[in-house]
């Protein structure tokens, strides 16, 4: 059994974290001591570490709580994990899509401007920006 | 003219592979089999079309390339669709 400070730091979480998981029912104690300390089992560390992984993978909390409920399913096979993935994988190439078009937006407007020490009134960026038009909308 | 119907799958979706059968009856039945063009599409061959179209879950329907269903609908509510497509 390991205390909340130790699987923590063995996650590189805080302690807040651990308890805003079990609020959020991820992730529960295996026991708690007579005094009210949570112990944590090999099980919970097991978990913990999936629910990392899963969130550097681009998921978020509640389909972490999708994944592992999915898991727990009787009726459930791969083939529901595999496109639950790819539907993320779907938002996150959208959202690529989408922060790409700003980017090209914002090297329109590096270049509309060469720098200098004009005032701002002619600056070309913030007259872009303010341009009623919408010429610099990606 | 003729309608596309494209139907955005993950590989594999067999659950499903009798109810794309089913909407594909209704599809002919509404349209005529003359005027429609029916495509089954692996999401993963073809993910920058999926993004494009917006599809975010799966299986997605779109009809001459507008994105119309995020999950397959009822036999009615695609009648319903394929009936307005002609008007859009």
């Amino acid at each position: 059994m390991h205390t909340i400070g130790k699987v923590a730091r063995m996650a590189g979480v805080s302690a807040d974290t651990l308890r805003f998981y079990e609020a959020e029912g991820l992730l529960a104690p295996a026991t708690k001591t007579a005094s009210g300390y949570r112990l944590y089992d090999n099980d919970a560390v097991r978990r913990l570490h999936f629910i990392k992984h899963a969130q550097a993978c681009g998921f978020t909390l509640s389909d972490v709580k999708e994944l592992l409920t999915l898991q727990k399913k009787d009726n459930t096979c791969c083939e529901d994990v595999r496109t639950l993935v790819i539907e993320k994988k779907l938002q996150i190439e959208r959202k690529l899509k989408a922060l790409q078009a700003m980017s090209r937006a914002l090297d329109g407007l590096i270049k509309s401007c060469e720098g200098g020490l004009s005032p701002t009134n002619d600056c070309p960026i913030l007259g872009a920006l303010d341009d009623s038009r919408g010429e610099a909308s990606p | 003219m003729k309608v596309t119907i494209e139907v955005i799958a993950a590989p594999g979706c067999k659950s499903c592979s009798a109810k794309r059968s089913e909407l594909r009856d209704v599809a002919i039945s509404v349209l005529g089999e003359d005027n429609l063009l029916w495509r089954e599409i692996n999401v993963l061959d073809e993910l920058d079309y999926a993004v494009a179209l917006g599809v975010l879950s799966m299986p997605a329907i779109a009809l001459n390339g507008e994105l119309r269903f995020s999950s397959l609908p009822t036999r009615d509510q695609f009648r319903a669709a394929l009936s307005t497509v002609g008007s859009r």
